[in-house]
């Protein structure tokens, strides 16, 4: 075949083909949205707050004659939408539901974030000040608030009633010691039932080891910014806290477990304590979904030589895109779905949120299990703002200090693999400080 | 040859063996999704419970997987189609005509991973303002299908004998007549080929519809994730609905099986 009639051919398929590809392009590009000031669109993630919100979306659109259109995702698949459409500057998105302490500082940084200083003044019913200081320390960039807090977290214990009764505890433990000393007792008497389970996987456990670590005095940063996760207070607490699942947890223990895995083993009534997030206590106390739903206890998280340091953060929060050209709605939206009225009705179906006055009216705790109540309030008086580290590269931080725990679990030399992690963490720290 | 009562014995349980492990998390799903969510965590009720049909209620009629299974229907035989319709033709005349470079670009696309091109096309997309459509998706499952069927179909049309296409020109044709009345039909196994792999590509695609999609168009595989919450997973539910999704594609990949090895060695025999 000559050559010349090949090149011929070429073009005129690639012609053909590139004029194929306009013309579909093109038909598809009539009509959509022309009203953009009438809408506001929302995303958010799959939650028991989203589908509240989604119920009670009539009111809002009554209300301000705006249309919501939601989009709504998993955790994971909603973070990596917005990476996509965020990095390429979208204004498809107004209204962001995001999780300030995974990924709050990376979008700040880059400037997803509008800044909503002006708008928090805007409105005195709305009160900004009302929220908890914890989450909107977690929601301010450089002095600014660039989100508003709407699901708080704590750290505390999840215990078996009927267990402690059994080992003739009176009371859920109140310090470290009385734990591991509670925990190994019913370990040693419960064939079958280990005395204590956790998160064991390495970038799973760091949030709820963080509460063991600040309770010991320790951090993962220090005030000068320089890495600290081989202080003497952080070998101690990744030794406690793997000495605990080590030698009170179940047989065979994985080390890969996250929150499914480790709520499983507790909801299947085979774990006497479990220190975890409390957002997740519908798990264990929902019949559907636990054999041990009328046995378990909340308490505060056990205290340590510091006392007791849970961490109080807002699981997510909402922001404003930054380049959304719907600003106003957009707020508007936020400073609904963030009302006294809208967290008082989240709060009455077991969403906690960062309002104190809802917190110190009755109503606001209703449904709450009492001791659950008892050990937020706590929680909240002394708790930390954070329980990761505060970087951008949050999953990579979460490897390197996530390694002594497991390390500690496996039984190998924690305070070791705590100096090893802390090199490779000041490493981490200054590369990212570049 | 009669094979030795050992070796027949042996044979049944490696096959046995093979396909339990092969299977075993199928049957875990397809059982997982008749339980409900205490249940699932039960070893003790691993096989035996008492099955419930509450997951495929909540599938089928609360959470709107009749549109999901439409929307990934559409997008997966639309762009199947139109992926034929472009890159049959193309793989003839690269076949027959020799244009190694042509086939090379089209590697090239085949070869670069999806993920790099999400962010340009997004960016491409929404000032066209696609995103959000099914068109958009159709055109993002091309270039991955279109290359797939090139690539087969080259391959197929390689191994036919020219003999029988000069015949036909001999007979008064001309090459596209050639094409369509002899080619074509003697390529159906080829073709059905390279459309199933097409349609399975496109079922399972789940990175470009989790950004190329919006809530009235996403496919299956996001949907999927409605069932993962924050603070909770619903196992039963996202078992059932796995179930859901997989079974079409199995029945369908079933009934076309026999096409698709004949296809496949069709082309690799040629040296």
């Amino acid at each position: 075949m000559p050559e010349g009639r090949d090149d011929v051919r070429r073009q005129s398929i690639f012609g053909a083909s590139l004029a194929v590809v306009v013309a579909m392009g093109l038909s598809a590009c009539g009509g959509d949205d022309s009203g953009a000031s009438k809408t506001v669109r929302v995303t958010l993630a799959n939650h028991v707050w989203t589908d509240n919100v989604k119920q009670a979306l009539p009111e809002f659109e009554k209300q301000t004659g705006l249309k919501v259109e939601l989009t709504q995702l998993g955790e994971d698949q909603l973070s990596d939408q917005y990476n996509v459409k965020l990095n390429a500057g979208s204004s498809d998105i107004d209204v962001m539901m995001y999780r300030p302490l995974q990924e709050g500082k990376l979008f700040a940084k880059n400037k997803y974030l509008a800044d909503l200083s002006e708008q928090v003044k805007s409105n005195k019913d709305w009160d900004f000040s009302d929220f908890q200081a914890n989450p909107v320390e977690a929601t301010t960039h450089e002095g600014k608030p660039v989100g508003v807090p709407i699901i708080t977290e704590q750290e505390v214990l999840y215990y078996r009633k009927d267990l402690l009764a059994k080992a003739g505890l009176s009371a859920p433990p109140k310090t470290l010691d009385e734990l591991t000393a509670a925990a190994a007792k019913i370990k040693a008497a419960e064939p079958g039932v280990a005395g204590f389970i956790a998160r064991t996987g390495k970038s799973a456990a760091v949030t709820q080891f963080s509460s063991f670590l600040y309770s010991f005095g320790g951090d993962f940063v220090d005030s000068s910014g320089k890495a600290a996760v081989n202080s003497d207070a952080a070998k101690q607490a990744y030794a406690l806290y793997g000495k605990l699942i080590k030698d009170s947890g179940p047989a065979n223990v994985s080390t890969d477990m996250g929150w499914p895995e480790a709520m499983a083993i507790f909801t299947q009534g085979k774990a006497a304590f479990y220190t975890e997030a409390n957002s997740l206590y519908k798990n264990a106390t929902d019949p559907a979904k636990s054999k041990v739903a009328d046995k378990v206890g909340f308490a505060v998280f056990p205290a340590g030589p510091a006392g007791s340091k849970p961490y109080n953060i807002p699981s997510w929060a909402l922001g404003v895109n930054a380049n959304s050209e719907n600003t106003g709605n957009a707020w508007k939206f936020v400073e609904w779905a963030t009302s006294k009225a809208q967290t008082l009705a989240q709060q009455k179906s077991g969403v906690p949120g960062a309002r104190t006055s809802v917190w110190a009216n009755p109503e606001g705790t209703s449904t709450f299990p009492k001791d659950m109540v008892e050990a937020i309030e706590a929680s909240t008086k002394s708790g930390v703002s954070h329980d990761r580290p505060l970087v951008v590269k949050i999953p990579e931080a979460r490897e390197i200090v996530g390694q002594p725990i497991v390390d500690a679990i496996t039984g190998k030399d924690a305070a070791a693999a705590a100096d090893t992690a802390n090199a490779a963490f000041q490493k981490f720290l200054d590369d990212e400080a570049k | 040859m009669k094979a030795s009562p050992a070796y027949r014995v042996f044979r049944v349980v490696a096959l046995t063996v093979v396909v339990l492990a092969l299977i075993a998390p199928l049957l875990w799903m397809i059982a997982a999704s008749f339980k409900t969510n205490v249940d699932i965590y039960d070893t003790g009720k691993a096989l035996v419970f008492s099955p419930t049909m509450d997951n495929y209620v909540k599938v089928l009629q609360q959470a709107n997987y009749v549109q999901f299974i439409g929307n990934s229907l559409w997008v997966a035989f639309a762009a199947t189609v139109a992926s034929l319709v472009l890159g049959v033709p193309a793989a003839y005349s690269m076949s027959r005509f020799n244009m190694k470079k042509s086939a090379l670009v089209v590697l090239m696309a085949r070869v670069i991973p999806g993920v790099s091109l999400l962010v340009p096309w997004y960016y491409v997309f929404s000032n066209l303002k696609m995103v959000g459509g099914s068109g958009v998706l159709i055109l993002s499952h091309m270039f991955v299908s279109l290359p797939l069927v090139v690539y087969i179909m080259m391959g197929y049309f390689d191994s036919m004998p020219e003999e029988l296409e000069e015949a036909a020109l001999v007979d008064g044709l001309t090459h596209i007549g050639a094409f369509r009345r002899i080619m074509l039909p003697l390529s159906v196994p080829g073709i059905a080929t390279a459309g199933i792999l097409s349609i399975i590509f496109s079922w399972n695609n789940f990175m470009f519809a989790l950004v190329l999609s919006d809530a009235d168009t996403k496919t299956l595989p996001v949907a999927i994730f409605d069932f993962v919450g924050y603070a909770s997973i619903d196992w039963g539910g996202l078992m059932a609905a796995a179930t859901v999704v997989t079974v079409p594609i199995m029945l369908i990949a079933l009934f076309v099986q026999k096409y698709v090895v004949s296809g496949l060695t069709a082309g690799a025999t040629k040296g």
